[in-house]
């Protein structure tokens, strides 16, 4: 706890004084990270004894030297390639950081400047892909293709395996589209961005495409904004929710006729052109106290797609994507949050807030706070420290005791949810007589 | 790593909160709190508050569907009458013009009522002179000195600037890649000033301009949801809603300090929404989850 807390202050009393660029970690033991190709023999091993001194001890290595895939240095017996034999300040007497190890020799796989990078190769985490020693597949990869991204990327991968309408490239192996690395060019560690991706193997000008896209220009169009690249339940491999006039092929219901000058002009301005079919639901949303600005804006399109989506009620993402994206600082909290509150977690914005309008500050779907908590947390209606309209909050006349009299529903930095250090911190702020 | 990684963010929002306290003497002090009307009838959710140099204090008593008229002369509350309007049954901003003459906009409408020294509505500002859709959408609007209106327009995304009566004279739009602006504020020499909320940002179009420019930089780390401004002889006191305090602002859009709490005690806030500061050097502000309006002197 007390090394806990000296780190904090440490990282704090650093981010209160901007020092001077730091400069690059020199690798301890760096002699012994020598490039495998080139090591020679820094470490002055006997004649005879490269390949073999450290297999007298780590035995178990004769196996994996008969695997599929050996990695370079040690088929060629260079243990101290990555390892330095007397000491180190790194885990497995690795003689620099895990990633300066594998940048010896690696340091091309990123391109310089990186469109996206996958997570695991920004945090250096390279064996969480790779075996360092050896694997039974290739590039040393601790499971053989979409297997190693389902480790992560499970439900992509599951989803692929059994859509109805499978996208032939994901079953040949996600690496057909992504550079499992970085991507010089595009996001999503794409290959090359959407569209010139798709119409490497799409043609768009094929007499089939054309008449399924009801004539309209699309080739220059983002693909992704209506198909699910990684396959569908849905015929013509759309996104799992698809705007009616879309998927029953009235693209001419929204936009100009294909025949127009401006084919993917909408027939109406931004609000006016989704009034045409959601007139009810929108005067409803406004018949509110409050309404959320990006609807009193008539900004459709600031939280939904028109198209297709993978999300429930054509959202742009999930929520707390298209929430956060003015809300960060709310998201942010439940982030940093010791405890997590689910619904925000599980992107459910909408189980306590109206994201169109509503009657309570702060859009609530419940003005009275105690039955919005109640619609998950009914045992604590029952069971918990007096609270409702007949407690008085003593702290102040005008309140009444509610769940958010000690909790904050996006979460604080400390446990339950409590704007306090303690839970007798919590508690003195009403019952002061108990203050030590 | 992502321990130590969440730790020193959590102690960087903590640092948000209390660090400029300890930097500088606080402006705002604790004067009295305002719970109830006249009658001892209890305030709910209160939004708004607007007060003039002559003593005159009016509170949006949103919760109540209702306004409250005071009067705060020489430290000394009084009043407390309720008006309550069929014209304006959620009144979420109010503002006080130069013959004394409030006005109101209300939340479920979406208009501007004017309401008399007496109480009775005075008839609802109806905009003549709108350049294209003639539709508008007012969120946010600010008197000047000679009582012209600057209504934040979110439906066409700009300023207007119109006389009492809704004859606009000036359109200023707001830039567009700009997630959200939330206020609109204007100080003695005409500049205007408008709040992004997403971006915590302060854009300022000088006076007869008829453009907005960003200044000052992204005060991210300093708010979380700015989303009202009150200017006060060339300082701008910008209330953090999400962050529960008030940013205190150059008229550079600088940083100068932080003000207030959150809590539930007098002098804390919870939500805090609007504010207001007299030529007295008496601040109001609507702290609207603690049903209540908190009155601060300010250390000029």
């Amino acid at each position: 706890m007390i090394a806990h807390t000296l780190i904090l202050v440490a990282a704090l009393a650093l981010s209160a004084n901007p020092a001077k660029p730091a400069k690059p970690a020199k690798p301890a033991g760096r002699a012994a990270v020598a490039p495998a190709a080139s090591s020679g023999n820094a470490q002055k091993l006997k004649p005879g004894a490269k390949g073999k001194l450290c297999l007298e001890c780590h035995g178990a290595f004769e196996e994996q030297l008969k695997m599929a895939s050996v990695h370079t240095p040690v088929k060629g017996g260079d243990c101290t390639g990555c390892h330095n034999p007397h000491t180190s300040d790194h885990g497995k007497l690795l003689g620099a950081s895990p990633n300066q190890v594998c940048a010896t020799c690696h340091a091309s796989v990123v391109p310089a400047a990186a469109k996206s990078t996958h997570k695991p190769v920004a945090e250096s985490r390279c064996n969480d892909c790779h075996d360092p020693h050896a694997s039974a597949f290739k590039f040393n990869l601790k499971k053989d293709g979409n297997d190693l991204c389902a480790t992560c990327h499970k439900g992509i991968v599951d989803a692929a395996a059994s859509a109805k309408h499978k996208h032939h490239p994901v079953q040949k192996g996600c690496v057909t589209c992504h550079d499992p690395h970085g991507s010089a060019s595009a996001p999503a560690l794409l290959k090359r961005d959407v569209p010139a991706l798709c119409v490497g193997c799409h043609k768009m000008d094929s007499a089939v495409l054309t008449r399924k896209h009801l004539n309209y220009p699309v080739k220059n169009a983002r693909c992704t904004t209506c198909h699910d690249p990684h396959g569908s339940n849905v015929k013509g491999m759309f996104l799992a929710n698809v705007h009616p006039p879309l998927a029953k092929g009235q693209c001419s219901m929204c936009h100009e006729p294909a025949t127009s000058k401006t084919p993917f002009k909408t027939r109406q301005a931004g609000a006016d052109l989704c009034r045409t079919c959601h007139s009810q639901k929108m005067a409803a949303m406004l018949d509110r106290n409050r309404v959320h600005q990006p609807v009193a804006e008539g900004a459709c399109l600031a939280c939904h797609g028109p198209h297709a989506s993978k999300d429930k009620g054509l959202l742009k993402g999930n929520a707390v994507a298209v929430c956060g994206a003015c809300h960060a600082d709310t998201i942010r909290r439940q982030a940093v949050s010791v405890t997590k509150h689910q619904p925000i977690g599980a992107g459910e914005c909408h189980v306590c807030h109206d994201p169109h309008g509503g009657n309570a500050p702060l859009l609530l779907a419940n003005p009275n706070g105690i039955e919005l908590c109640g619609q998950c947390h009914d045992w604590q209606k029952h069971s918990t420290h007096p609270i409702g309209d007949k407690v008085k909050d003593p702290r102040n006349p005008n309140l009444v005791l509610q769940c958010s009299s000690c909790h904050r529903a996006h979460g604080t930095e400390y446990k339950h949810m409590i704007p306090f250090p303690t839970t007798s911190i919590l508690c003195i702020n009403c019952h002061e007589r108990y203050k030590r | 790593m992502t321990t130590l990684r969440s730790s020193v963010a959590i102690l960087a929002l903590a640092a948000l909160a209390a660090a400029p306290a300890a930097a500088r003497p606080a402006s705002l002090k604790h004067l009295l709190s305002i719970y109830a009307d006249d009658k001892e009838g209890p305030l709910k959710l209160p939004e708004g508050v607007a007060c003039s140099d002559k003593g005159a204090l009016v509170v949006a008593d949103t919760g109540n569907g209702r306004l409250l008229t005071y009067t705060f002369l020489d430290g000394k509350l009084a009043g407390g009458t309720p008006v309550k309007l069929a014209e304006a049954t959620y009144p979420v901003r109010v503002q006080i013009d130069g013959k004394g003459n409030v006005l109101v906009l209300d939340g479920r409408t979406r208009r501007i009522v004017r309401v008399d020294a007496a109480g009775q509505f005075a008839g609802a500002v109806e905009w003549k002179g709108v350049s294209g859709s003639s539709s508008v959408a007012p969120i946010a609007f600010k008197l000047d000195a000679s009582d012209n209106l600057y209504v934040l327009d979110v439906a066409a995304r700009r300023v207007l600037v119109a006389e009492l009566s809704g004859k606009v004279g000036r359109e200023i739009p707001l830039p567009r890649d700009v997630a959200e602006f939330t206020d609109v504020a204007v100080d003695a020499g005409g500049r205007i000033f408008a709040v992004d909320s997403v971006g915590s940002r302060l854009w300022m179009a000088e006076k007869g301009a008829n453009a907005f420019q960003a200044i000052g930089t992204s005060l991210k780390d300093r708010v979380s949801f700015p989303i009202y401004l009150a200017e006060d002889r060339g300082k701008l006191y910008l209330v953090d809603q999400n962050g529960n305090g008030v940013a205190l602002l150059g008229a550079d859009g600088s940083f100068l300090g932080r003000e207030l709490e959150m809590g539930w005690s007098d002098g804390k806030v919870y939500y805090p929404t609007q504010m207001c500061v007299n030529a007295e050097g008496v601040a109001f502000v609507a702290d609207r989850n603690n049903n209540r309006v908190q009155v601060f002197s300010v250390s000029r």
